[in-house]
């Protein structure tokens, strides 16, 4: 019997990934505009931030039963869903229009207070965009690893964590493309304070992420009731453990923070990667975390009988 | 307004799964999806005090719905009479009320590319019957009916028994009660 049945796929862990990456990036670039100034996020990636928003919402819509009908998911506004879909929606849309602001080329570039407010309102749908997949997990009550508040501080700050290495990827790439700004056509971040010391503050933020990973687990693991304490088991030695260990800790995490805290821009990226990786890593092995449901008597026996890998057989029966 | 509820009745349930078949039969499910399962619990207990409980599960049509909360398209509706239903015609299946739902009660249809569960079997109701399950029952251990007509054989056996709810702790208020006569080994 296929899992498909009564769980996500690996494309909603894919939507929540590039709807927290590209949420915070819109975040950063409007805060960054906001209050530090002109140009202090590269073009390149004010656009990827609002362009892999789109990407999230499109692997949202794939993931749906179906995707031609995927309009009705606006309709009911009591829906975190229906609310997330809202605030993806105007995040594209305030995106791309505040990004178009960096090619001085269009005509409107130089109108000032517009790009002010559709900074503004970058930061708002951003921060609700970088932090819904995480406040829908915590409000399943049956899913014992998702529920409470702590799944979505670590959203929040996995979001960030990617949004900057996003950031730091762009610049780099910018700057090596340094030929189509002396053109003229884009506006240059070369001088940006925000982009020189986001490596740093990744750094520390990738060392926030360890030390609240420890606690969840920990809490979880000593929590509230035997199933939680069960599903946080499979993070520490059980089938989640090698990911979440290597993957995510290591690979996501702790090599990042190295990487981060040299000075050349090359290795910035190599680590802003591999913080990016940590950060899909992470969504997906949560996502996957919400097979654990707190079971009604008997049902766990009842649902290990049930055939596994059958699923070629029942295609040439039905 | 009627409000309906069901009551299992656990000291009868044999575990035959005839409910499980005729609400498959009843509803054209395909071969991998079950609304009824009927689970069990046991044996417990030492030799020769040796207990057993089958326990059918359905969707528990709860007061306080978390799966309607959770749809996004407005599909997924909870009548004044207390039915938790389905608008087909409106699920996309996202399958958030299928994770939403604390049963498990809810199960995504690959063919029809949309979520279905047990509706109490609403075409049946509507027209005064019973739901399948509790038809197929032989041994009456599934009983439906209207909670607040006290004349009703629900609203009896919920008075007059210990009746308990499934994760009650959770608030959601199921509209499915049980009665177990073995509770202290349910644990």
């Amino acid at each position: 019997m296929s899992r498909k049945h009564d769980e996500w796929g690996w494309m909603l862990a894919a939507d929540f990934f590039f709807a927290g990456l590209g949420g915070a990036m819109l975040a950063i670039a409007g805060i960054a505009d906001l209050f530090l100034g002109d140009a202090q996020t590269s073009v390149l990636g004010n656009f990827a931030g609002a362009i892999f928003i789109a990407i999230g919402a499109g692997l949202l819509i794939l993931e749906l039963g179906r995707p031609f009908q995927a309009f009705r998911v606006f309709m009911n506004p009591k829906s975190i869903l229906t609310f997330g879909a809202w605030n993806m929606t105007f995040a594209i849309i305030a995106g791309l229009l505040f990004a178009s602001f960096g090619i001085t080329i269009l005509p409107w570039s130089g109108f000032i207070l517009v790009r002010k407010f559709l900074a503004a309102f970058c930061v708002i749908f951003g921060l609700v965009v970088a932090t819904y997949p995480g406040v829908l997990l915590a409000r399943h009550k049956a899913r014992p690893f998702w529920n409470g508040p702590g799944i979505m501080v670590l959203f929040f700050l996995s979001s960030f964590i990617t949004g900057m290495a996003g950031h730091i990827l762009s610049g780099y790439v910018i700057g090596e493309s340094s030929w189509f700004i002396a053109e003229g056509y884009i506006v240059s971040s070369f001088s940006s304070l925000v982009l020189q010391d986001l490596p740093h503050l990744t750094a520390i933020m990738l060392l926030f992420q360890l030390i609240f990973w420890a606690g969840y687990i920990w809490i979880k693991r000593s929590g509230g009731t035997e199933r939680e304490a069960e599903a946080a088991q499979r993070w520490v030695n059980g089938d989640l453990s090698a990911s979440f260990q290597l993957g995510f800790i290591l690979l996501g995490t702790i090599v990042p923070i190295v990487l981060l805290l040299f000075t050349t821009p090359a290795i910035h990226s190599v680590g802003a990667c591999l913080a990016i990786l940590g950060g899909a890593i992470m969504r997906y092995l949560v996502v996957r975390a919400g097979e654990d449901r707190t079971w009604l008597p008997g049902e766990q026996k009842y649902r290990s009988r049930l055939p596994v890998g059958d699923e070629e057989f029942l295609k040439v029966w039905k | 307004m009627a409000r309906y509820a069901m009551v299992i009745d656990t000291r009868r349930c044999i575990g035959c799964q005839s409910c499980t078949v005729a609400c498959k039969v009843h509803n054209e499910l395909p071969v991998d999806m079950i609304y009824n399962p009927v689970t069990t619990v046991g044996p417990t207990g030492v030799f020769p005090n040796l207990h057993m409980v089958h326990i059918p599960l359905l969707c528990m049509h709860c007061e306080n719905t978390p799966c309607v909360d959770a749809c996004p398209t407005g599909a997924s509706l909870r009548r004044e009479d207390g039915i938790v239903w389905i608008d087909e015609k409106k699920c996309v299946g996202c399958k958030a009320c299928v994770m939403a739902c604390p049963y498990g009660a809810r199960i995504f249809n690959q063919e029809k590319g949309i979520v279905q569960k047990c509706d109490f079997c609403l075409d049946r109701v509507e027209k005064g019957n019973i739901p399948r399950c509790v038809q197929s029952c032989h041994q009456k251990a599934r009983i439906f009916g209207d909670l607040d007509d006290p004349n009703s054989e629900v609203a009896k056996l919920k008075n007059s028994h210990h009746t308990v709810r499934l994760l009650d702790e959770l608030g959601s208020k199921p509209s499915v009660f049980y009665i177990y006569g073995l509770e202290a080994r349910m644990k």
